[in-house]
């Protein structure tokens, strides 16, 4: 396994991890042509570009969340995990 | 033949029937004699044409609905759901019945996350789209851009509401009531709307018809002379009946009641405060806010009622967690359990923030059910410093303790949304059940009376700060039932207002007499408004 850079965060919308963020998360992971896993603590995970997985993982406000991405660390890993986590936290 | 239903809004409107409803064929499942390979790739195909179509026909609304149209969309193209589909296709099935069965499963694996339960119409609305496109069947929901159109439907998804433009006039809907999403929209887009109308679907397509919101009705063949005329009241005093006042969530709402003719704020929902902030504000912080909306409100008593938040409504900070039932959950006062430190943390900066601006402030709690809960409202009010103390009545079992709860209250005030939602056992937002929702439903308002009286023996001040307080016609009710003040959105403050001006005590009273006597919410608002109309 190669190098991953991890960025641990809290959910803090109401609704959780819902659809708008989650499509959102899938254009922009797509266009950074990088491997973006979001992981819960008990370990279940899911394809930063599968909609219906990350869905699935049912993530709830309050909860902890960690973005793998699979890469070196680097100001483009730094920027895009700050993205993501911003397209999480819209509130 | 006339529909009765629930009237959304005051004007009536005439135009076509332009019924929209799904073909059974496009719905129904398939076998297919193509290879389950074949069908993979049709079923690819069909995706992407439809989402491509969708994604241009949404290209011009507003930046909300096209996210949220982009963010299904990209669900449906979402590779794991062809692999969801795969087994039905290698079963024999055609790709529209795969696509809606992956669909089932997928919806059922989210079972009751309530964010998924609110798209997954909307999600089955493209999937119809894309079996319409594969079976070559006509699309029905494509709403002419010419015309004089009345939107028909069971219920409406907002996929179908974004598709409104100029040639929609009117919506009649089978299902949903005065809080549904259907009434909302039209609310918002001002268009005239009967909902839970019974026997809608089977108004003819094309067919002229007569939407009268005023008289919670549909007619055909008729025009707008017919439609029900909503009473202008002449005020003839200087002063209401009662005293109207504003509900306020926040700022900008007590600037916008200040432009009105209310005498105070009735409600003051504080928890909109609170839904966006991610941690706990300090009590500085708080009462900083407290200060500006007190500061802004218009002149009279300000009533503010402590965090109404549950997992329905949930504050970030509150970790409230998933409930099966969060209407019947830990919501409102109940909160004070878990989260006291919270909740005295609020009264400080409420009591710090009147001290500061000198207002008159009444603090109220949310669902009480419980003697012991007023008490110990009343006790962290009192250690707080805040004088004057009231409880909302949304229950029915406060209501009958009410007689119990004297030198602990200075007030009440009825939310009658929750309070019908409570009475008929009947979830608010629930599709099928909107006719519990009226506010004209004798049940709720017999109980309305109940809780005058008792208060009348209390010698204490009841007020109604529920949605129903908005309606004119109920605000003359309410008074007559001997109600002290009635408060309602600062858009509707003067229309109540003009009419509590135009009526004296003795009319009110009639009118109240005539609704409490009344079986039926029909009834009750026919013979209360027969008394106006000879005006």
């Amino acid at each position: 396994m190669g190098q991953q850079v991890v960025r641990a965060i809290t959910v803090m919308d109401p609704i959780g991890l819902h659809a708008r963020p989650v499509g959102q998360i899938v254009t922009l992971v797509r266009e950074s042509g990088m491997t973006v896993t979001l992981r819960r603590p008990d370990g279940l995970e899911a394809s930063a570009v599968s909609a219906l997985k990350m869905l699935a993982m049912r993530v709830k406000v309050g909860e902890s969340l960690e973005i793998v991405i699979d890469a070196e660390d680097s100001e483009a890993t730094t920027a895009l995990g700050a993205s993501i986590e911003a397209l999480i936290n819209q509130v | 033949m006339e529909l009765k239903g629930i009237g959304v809004g005051s004007k009536a409107v005439v135009g076509d029937v332009f019924r929209l409803e799904t073909s059974e064929a496009v719905a129904e499942h398939q076998k297919t004699s193509h290879t389950p390979g074949e069908e993979t790739s049709v079923l690819a195909t069909a995706i992407a044409t439809t989402a491509a179509t969708i994604r241009s026909e949404t290209a011009s609304s507003d930046p909300t609905t096209i996210e949220i149209m982009d963010a299904l969309l990209i669900i449906l193209e979402d590779p794991e759901l062809q692999q969801m589909a795969k087994p039905h296709l290698e079963a024999g099935f055609d790709a529209p019945t795969a696509l809606f069965k992956a669909l089932d499963e997928f919806a059922e694996l989210m079972g009751d996350d309530e964010d998924f339960k609110s798209r997954v119409g909307d999600l089955r609305g493209i999937a119809t789209r894309i079996s319409s496109w594969v079976r070559g069947i006509a699309q029905g929901p494509s709403i002419p851009q010419e015309g004089r159109w009345i939107i028909v439907a069971d219920d409406l998804t907002p996929l179908e509401t974004s598709q409104f433009g100029p040639s929609v006039v009117g919506v009649v809907t089978e299902l949903g009531g005065p809080t549904s999403h259907t009434a909302i929209i039209c609310r918002a887009l001002s268009l005239p709307a009967v909902v839970s109308a019974k026997g809608a679907m089977a108004l003819e397509q094309g067919s002229s018809v007569l939407v009268d919101p005023v008289g919670n009705r549909v007619l055909p063949d008729s025009d707008l002379s017919q439609a029900t005329q909503s009473i202008s009241f002449i005020p003839h005093a200087d002063t209401p009946l009662i005293t109207v006042r504003a509900n306020i969530g926040g700022l900008e709402d007590a600037k916008k009641a200040s432009a009105t003719s209310a005498r105070g704020v009735g409600l003051f929902r504080t928890e909109v405060l609170y839904l966006a902030q991610a941690s706990e504000p300090s009590i500085e912080q708080q009462t900083s806010a407290y200060t500006e909306v007190l500061k802004a409100a218009p002149a009279g008593k300000i009533i503010i009622r402590t965090i109404d938040a549950g997992s329905d409504k949930p504050v970030p900070f509150l970790k409230l967690g998933n409930e099966e039932n969060p209407a019947l959950g830990v919501r409102g006062f109940r909160l004070n359990t878990k989260h006291g430190g919270f909740v005295i943390s609020q009264l400080k900066a409420i009591a710090a923030a009147i001290n500061a601006t000198g207002r008159d402030v009444g603090v109220m709690a949310p669902m009480v059910s419980s003697v012991e809960e007023v008490r110990t409202f009343a006790a962290l009010c009192a250690e707080a410093g805040i004088q004057s103390v009231g409880i909302m009545i949304e229950t029915p079992a406060i209501i009958s303790l009410m007689p119990d709860l004297a030198g602990l209250v200075n007030f009440v005030s009825i939310g009658t949304n929750d309070l019908s939602q409570y009475l008929f056992a009947a979830d608010r937002m629930h599709p099928e059940l909107g006719g519990f929702s009226n506010p004209w439903q004798p049940g709720l308002l017999r109980n309305v009376s109940q809780v005058v009286t008792h208060a009348k023996a209390l010698g204490i001040p009841v007020g109604v700060c529920g949605e129903s307080a908005a309606n004119p016609l109920l605000a003359i009710v309410f008074a007559g039932l001997g109600v002290e003040s009635v408060s309602a959105a600062p858009s509707a403050v003067d229309s109540v207002s003009e009419a509590l001006r135009a009526v004296g005590a003795q009319k009110a009273s009639e009118a109240a007499t005539l609704a409490l006597r009344a079986s039926t919410a029909e009834d009750a608002e026919a013979s209360v408004r027969s008394l106006f109309e000879g005006d």
